[in-house]
């Protein structure tokens, strides 16, 4: 029988709240495997709160929980905590991002993990990791990515620096524990033998360094990265240039100098010895952005923009959010994709960003309610009747909302 | 025998240069795979002149390559060509990122990959994608950022947008790329059948967007998502704070005002309507961030900030220059930071692997291999070339090697 995507039979026990975790699974579900998530009672994951929200559903959950079942748990409670037990022994995978060493208070740990399932693959995300001095302090995107180095390289060198008003840095660290978590189940395949893998938001962030690293040991310091406003410091012209309308960015390497002087109608400036290699532009980058700026003051931005496309220039306008969610080639792709959910009603998200020629359409996922699917995975996997799923519900020690008149539940296969 | 890594036994043909599709070859290599790296003649991969240099040897080149396997030549040629599709039977990996469409014109698409290895999965990297209306125009990692509506949230609301100097979209594409390659390949070892991926520098970037595509969606437009300096639009106090000698990074949300309002020594806060819950806060934002911004000027220094803001357990850091972030304990104890020793270059730091598994410690001697180093290893193993017929075709150009 064909697969209904790729990953479909294997079954994910999912422990992550917020975004870095949460992006992991959800690419794991839009994949096809089974996941299950574990939400705190008794409120769940904190994200149910976030913006923005309608009819009691938020967005932002939504967008990240599509495809995963919900259950929802007292782990503190010992009765809790052995349905959960439970769980681990018929799962592939185990996912958590709680502050490191939680889990293991909670009676969870590595060592009690892989002692239920020997073959499991158990996966922590955390801000700083597991080891080392900083592993213990809390932590969110923002505050990796300013111990990182990233941050102190974005914005004008005489000004604060500034941070991307979007979580790079957590779907970004969620993507990587994909990767961990797909290598270690690959190594399985062959092996039989499960592993721990140690992910954070910090390691993330500082192995998207491509110069800076490197550059600032083998010059023995004597390059200093720095952040260097709307233009590179070590490339030129390469940044942000202003037109009558918006902003166009321009990345000008060797081969394209010579049609950027074409495009702007001033062949004079290719000969210009000030200007002939990058070094020399580098050091003459503002007269060169003013000269450029010059050019497009007369200019709309996608005036200017189908001027330099047309002499293969690497640019592109500066594009608002909704700007992008209208353009038609993020439309055509489906980059952005309107989905429906059950109580919220229709809504845009990004795309998958994997696109897989023999699975190429993607699956029809719903966003589970909090404690949705109770009664399902506890008697699948735990062996708990109907009427002992009720009598803990009604003890606190699971907890689910009621799904509101006219939402039919997931049936599962 | 032990496995010496997670992908040991899997052999990877990389025709990609520059940064996205060298870094997802880097992380496999750096995971036990086998990674043939070919490049194009007679001068190899660009960034092997990309800083810092030094005796030749490029910094940027070796934290990219080391452990791979360099074939240097000219595939235009018909040998050149007929050696790819002699070592694509032998991969179980195919990975590219030209513009679409040059490798189907150097007679490498899909189409014909897929006949000579059935199992194969090839991924494609490019700006765009594969088709749609932008795919043939050329493009970088801010081309796709600016194109993402990333940048567009980066700087102060009232002026241009600022860019980040590092290039954090094509490493995470190439992240992205690798995830795709591993599951395309757990799926094959089930079911068989390799498959073709595109992954592209828009696609991830545009992924990356948590809040705004939904809530601009979702809200008929309301919500408006901008770019706003050093504090954040939606959400606070989350920002960059000035303080005592420097910036400091705080994020206070919804539970965490209250002890930071107690770190302040300003309970009088918790109750005040003006700040009583997010939403009052976003309203009452400057107040709000003039008030903090007083508290860390009466302290001592910025570490007192941090050591007071770390003991009521609230999110802060100090934001870190790149020399520092290399200089902190943390990264070098957890090896974030890691020092390698070129052959030629000598010792010198990079990023540390960022994926850490129990069951293996990262191999720290690999090497980034010289242009053409491997010609005649690779040639004589999987197509048994004698070394003859390996410095024929360097005499005609249809291989290329430079030695040290």
């Amino acid at each position: 029988m064909q697969p209904k995507h790729m990953m479909e039979g294997y079954r994910i026990l999912d422990f992550t709240q917020f975004l870095a975790g949460p992006t992991t699974t959800r690419l794991l579900a839009e994949m096809g495997a089974e996941v299950i998530k574990v939400e705190l009672a008794p409120a769940g994951d904190p994200t149910h709160q976030l913006p923005h929200r309608r009819a009691g559903r938020s967005g932002y959950y939504i967008q990240q929980n599509r495809g995963k079942k919900s259950v929802c748990v007292d782990i503190r409670n010992p009765k809790g905590l052995v349905l959960v037990k439970e769980l681990v022994k018929s799962c592939d995978v185990l996912l958590e991002n709680f502050s490191p060493g939680a889990i293991a208070r909670l009676g969870l740990g590595w060592d009690v993990a892989r002692q239920l399932n020997p073959e499991l693959i158990m996966c922590s995300l955390s801000a700083f990791g597991q080891t080392g001095p900083l592993s213990e302090l809390p932590g969110f995107d923002y505050i990796a990515m300013a111990v990182s180095g990233v941050m102190d390289m974005i914005g004008d060198p005489d000004q604060p620096p500034y941070f991307p008003m979007l979580g790079i840095g957590d779907v970004s660290a969620g993507v990587h524990a994909l990767a961990a978590i797909n290598a270690a189940l690959l190594y399985r395949y062959k092996t039989g033998r499960g592993q721990y893998i140690d992910i954070s938001l910090l390691d993330s962030y500082f192995h998207s360094h491509e110069i800076n690293v490197q550059a600032y040991s083998g010059s023995k310091g004597k390059i200093v990265p720095r952040r260097s406003g709307h233009h590179h410091y070590a490339a030129a012209p390469l940044g942000l240039f202003k037109c009558r309308d918006g902003y166009l960015f321009m990345v000008v390497m060797a081969r394209q100098w010579v049609p950027l002087c074409k495009a702007m109608g001033r062949d004079d400036l290719v000969d210009n010895p000030n200007y002939d290699t990058n070094a020399k532009r580098v050091q003459n980058r503002l007269e060169i952005v003013a000269i450029i700026e010059d050019w497009l003051r007369d200019y709309d931005r996608d005036d200017a923009l189908r001027l330099l496309e047309d002499m293969h220039v690497p640019v592109a306008p500066v594009l608002s959010v909704p700007e992008a969610m209208e353009h038609p080639h993020l439309i055509e792709r489906e980059v952005v994709r309107t989905i429906h959910d059950r109580g919220y009603g229709d809504l845009q998200i990004p795309g998958i960003p994997l696109r897989f020629s023999d699975f190429p359409e993607p699956l029809d996922l719903q966003a589970p309610y909090l404690g949705e699917h109770n009664r399902e995975v506890f008697s699948q996997f735990a062996g708990v009747t109907v009427a002992e799923v009720a009598a803990l519900e009604a003890e606190g020690v699971l907890v689910s909302e009621p799904l509101p008149a006219g939402v039919a539940t997931i049936a599962s296969v | 025998m032990q496995p010496k890594h997670v992908l040991d036994g899997y052999r990877v043909l990389d025709l990609t240069q520059y940064l996205a599709g060298p870094a997802a070859t880097n992380l496999m290599v750096q995971m036990g795979a086998e990674v043939i790296k070919v490049e194009i003649g007679p001068h190899g991969e660009p960034v092997r002149n990309f800083p810092f240099c030094r005796d030749g040897r490029s910094g940027y080149f070796i934290q990219q390559n080391r452990g791979k396997k360099s074939l240097c030549l000219d595939p235009k040629t018909p040998e050149g060509l007929d050696i790819i599709k002699q070592l694509l039977k032998h991969c179980d990996v195919f990975i590219e990122n030209f513009a679409p469409g040059v490798v189907g014109r150097l007679g490498l698409s899909w189409d014909v990959v897929r006949e000579l290895n059935p199992e194969i999965i090839m991924c494609s990297i490019s700006a765009f994608g594969q088709q749609g209306p932008l795919a043939a125009y050329p493009g970088f990692d801010y081309i796709a950022q600016a194109y993402a509506a990333v940048s567009d949230l980066i700087g102060e609301p009232d002026r241009a947008p600022s860019m980040p100097m590092l290039a954090f979209g094509d490493v995470g594409t190439g992240v992205h790329a690798l995830t795709a390659i591993g599951y395309a390949l757990l799926e094959r070892a089930r079911d068989g059948g390799g498959q073709w991926l595109d992954i592209s520098l828009l696609d991830s970037y545009f992924h990356y967007h948590e809040v705004s595509v939904q809530a601009y969606s979702a809200s008929g437009g309301k919500v408006q998502p901008h770019r706003s300096g050093s504090h954040h639009y939606a959400v606070g106090p989350s920002g960059i704070f000035k303080a005592k000698d420097g910036h400091l990074m705080i994020l206070a949300l919804l539970h965490q005002w209250s002890p930071l309002c107690r770190a302040m020594g300003r309970e009088d806060l918790i109750a005040d309507p003006k700040f009583v819950d997010n939403d009052a806060r976003m309203v009452n934002r400057e107040e709000m961030i003039a008030i903090i911004e007083a508290w860390l000027q009466t302290l001592p220094s910025d570490a007192a900030a941090l050591e007071i803001l770390e003991g009521a357990r609230i999110p802060c850091a100090p934001i870190l220059s790149v020399p520092e972030a290399m200089a902190h304990p943390h990264m070098i104890e957890r090896r974030t930071v890691r020092t390698i020793d070129d052959r030629i270059l000598g010792k010198f730091q990079i990023p540390g692997m960022p994926l850490r598994f129990s069951k293996y410690e990262v191999d720290e001697n690999i090497q980034a291999p010289l242009l053409g180093e491997h010609n005649a290893e690779i040639l004589q193993r999987f197509l048994r070339y004698s070394p003859e017929q390996v410095r024929d075709l360097e005499s005609r150009n249809v291989l290329f090697s430079k030695p040290v």
